[in-house]
């Protein structure tokens, strides 16, 4: 019993070992945290993600929100005007595979989806051409627009209208036709629909805007890259045409994709077994493409090989192969090439609608009401 | 044209419940849930979710074919809980998750701008 006053440490001298007896032994924490690739495939893909896989061990593989908030981690590495890369720490891969899946099909962008040609007398067919101006990424914000349904009338508020109206005159050398050419019409269409019955009467035309786009918009609107070659135009040829282009998703067709691609890759992590010396250090560096290892020199002549720059490995294996592509060689044992299971570099790149990383806030905006229309619709 | 049109992926036709629930008439606490027009990207991270709660003892999902655009959750759970707590949970939890990531990659993203100011 010990005095009064005095603190009793036995609670402190069984924590150390309670924390000591809830820990993986060394080979299931490596299967557990990381993917292991070896020289013919990669290892433990599958992971242990069930709350009781180690029940029997005493310890609690269950993951609390909590717990989530307090391990996560974003680090953005590279963000440009096109692109941008960011590592996304303590994240399950179907939370990633969720992003790069919404990016791509679920963020909706304007695009051209109606042509109204009015005069094509160039090489290239009516339907190749509206399908070339339908992946012209157009510089509209689409979070500014509406969804237009099929019985909805076009209106300031769903449809931009732009025209097209270029000719090249007899006599004259040929001419390229660019997306730069492209004239925004705020007024909305200027096609007649039909012939008005009494002169006075107002045109109807292929739209019904009630003001003009430019009181609405604080920027005007235009296409993202002016020198996408539409087509070329012969002497004498000529193309007139209006296009209105709607908001959509890239679920419907890929021309409303936001993203040029997204993808992601798990963090790469070379271990170097045992101290590779001398030749053979001169050799790992020799074979790794991309520059991953580097010599240190110990002095009195020794050398040894450390990795420098994990974060390059593309996992090509040379390093773990033989000469000739076989499983063997010197360093073959003694290097090993895992990837972090829960650390993602991801990688957007926009197509210049949203800059892209207003990308990702939408793809989270996107994933947090699909769970919540999956939960409030429970009956 | 037989093809559906693509809008029938992810609009749900009128007088389709969104998410329905089935209870299993062998298993206790255990049950299916159909949610009509999701995909792989909802249905792999309420898998993913369903399995960090330790109540429950089977968590899956398929799509029972490409052009039925529906998947079906299957959860089997403890004795402590119901496959209806569960879902419930796994749902709150993935908001309260996703709201705390979008936070920090808000945070993030300033302190990546301000860092030329600061002389990295």
């Amino acid at each position: 019993m010990p005095k009064k006053g005095t603190k009793s440490r036995k609670g402190t001298d069984d924590e150390p070992k309670q924390e000591e007896k809830n820990k993986l032994p060394e080979h299931l924490e490596v299967q557990r945290t990381r993917v292991v690739c070896k020289g013919d495939a990669p290892v433990n893909t599958e992971g242990f993600q069930y709350a009781g896989a180690f029940a029997a061990m005493g310890i609690d593989n269950s993951v609390s929100a909590d717990k989530f908030c307090k391990n996560f981690k974003v680090v953005v590495n590279r963000l440009t005007e096109d692109d941008m890369e960011f590592d996304m720490i303590g994240i399950d891969a179907s939370m990633a595979n969720a992003f790069r899946r919404i990016l791509i099909a679920e963020v909706p962008t304007m695009a051209i989806e109606k042509v109204l040609m009015a005069d094509n007398t160039s090489v290239i067919a009516d339907e190749v051409l509206s399908h070339r101006l339908g992946l012209i990424p157009l510089d509209a914000d689409p979070r500014l627009f509406e969804y237009i349904s099929e019985n909805d009338v076009p209106t300031e508020r769903n449809t931009i209208v732009y025209k097209l109206h270029v000719s090249c005159k007899k006599g004259s050398p040929r001419l390229t036709v660019k997306s730069g050419d492209l004239e925004w019409l705020p007024e909305g269409s200027q096609l007649p629909l039909a012939s008005p019955a009494q002169s006075g009467d107002k045109q109807k035309t292929y739209t019904s805007f009630s003001q003009s786009q430019k009181d609405i918009l604080e920027k005007p609107l235009g296409v993202k890259f002016k020198d996408i070659t539409i087509a070329r135009l012969g002497p004498g040829q000529a193309i007139e045409l209006e296009v209105h282009a709607v908001k959509g998703i890239g679920k419907v067709h890929a021309k409303w994709s936001p993203v040029a691609t997204a993808w992601y890759r798990m963090l790469p992590e070379v271990v170097l077994r045992e101290e590779i010396k001398d030749a053979d250090a001169e050799m790992l560096v020799a074979k790794c493409p991309v520059n991953v290892f580097d010599i240190e020199d110990l002095g009195n002549g020794e050398k040894r090989a450390v990795v420098a720059r994990p974060r390059a490995c593309t996992l090509c294996r040379q390093c773990v192969m033989g000469p000739t592509g076989e499983v063997m060689g010197p360093t073959v044992e003694q290097v090993e090439l895992r990837r972090v299971r829960d650390h993602f570099i991801f990688t957007i790149e926009s197509t210049g609608a949203l800059p892209p990383e207003m990308l990702f806030t939408e793809a989270v905006r996107i994933l947090e009401e699909k769970c919540e229309r999956v939960i409030s619709e429970l009956s | 044209m037989n093809a559906p049109d693509r809008y029938e992926r992810f609009v749900v036709p009128e007088g389709t419940k969104k998410v329905s629930y089935e209870r299993d008439t062998k298993i206790v606490n255990a049950g299916s849930f159909t949610i009509e027009r999701e995909d792989h990207t909802i249905g792999n991270i309420l898998r993913m979710q369903l399995h960090r709660d330790p109540n429950v003892l089977f968590a899956g999902y398929k799509l029972p074919h490409p052009l039925q655009y529906k998947i079906l959750v299957r959860v089997h759970t403890a004795n402590q809980s119901t496959p209806t707590q569960a879902y419930t949970q796994a749902i709150n939890d993935l908001d309260k998750e996703l709201e705390n990531l979008k936070q920090a990659f808000e945070d993030e993203k300033i302190r990546y701008e301000e860092r030329p100011k600061q002389g990295y």
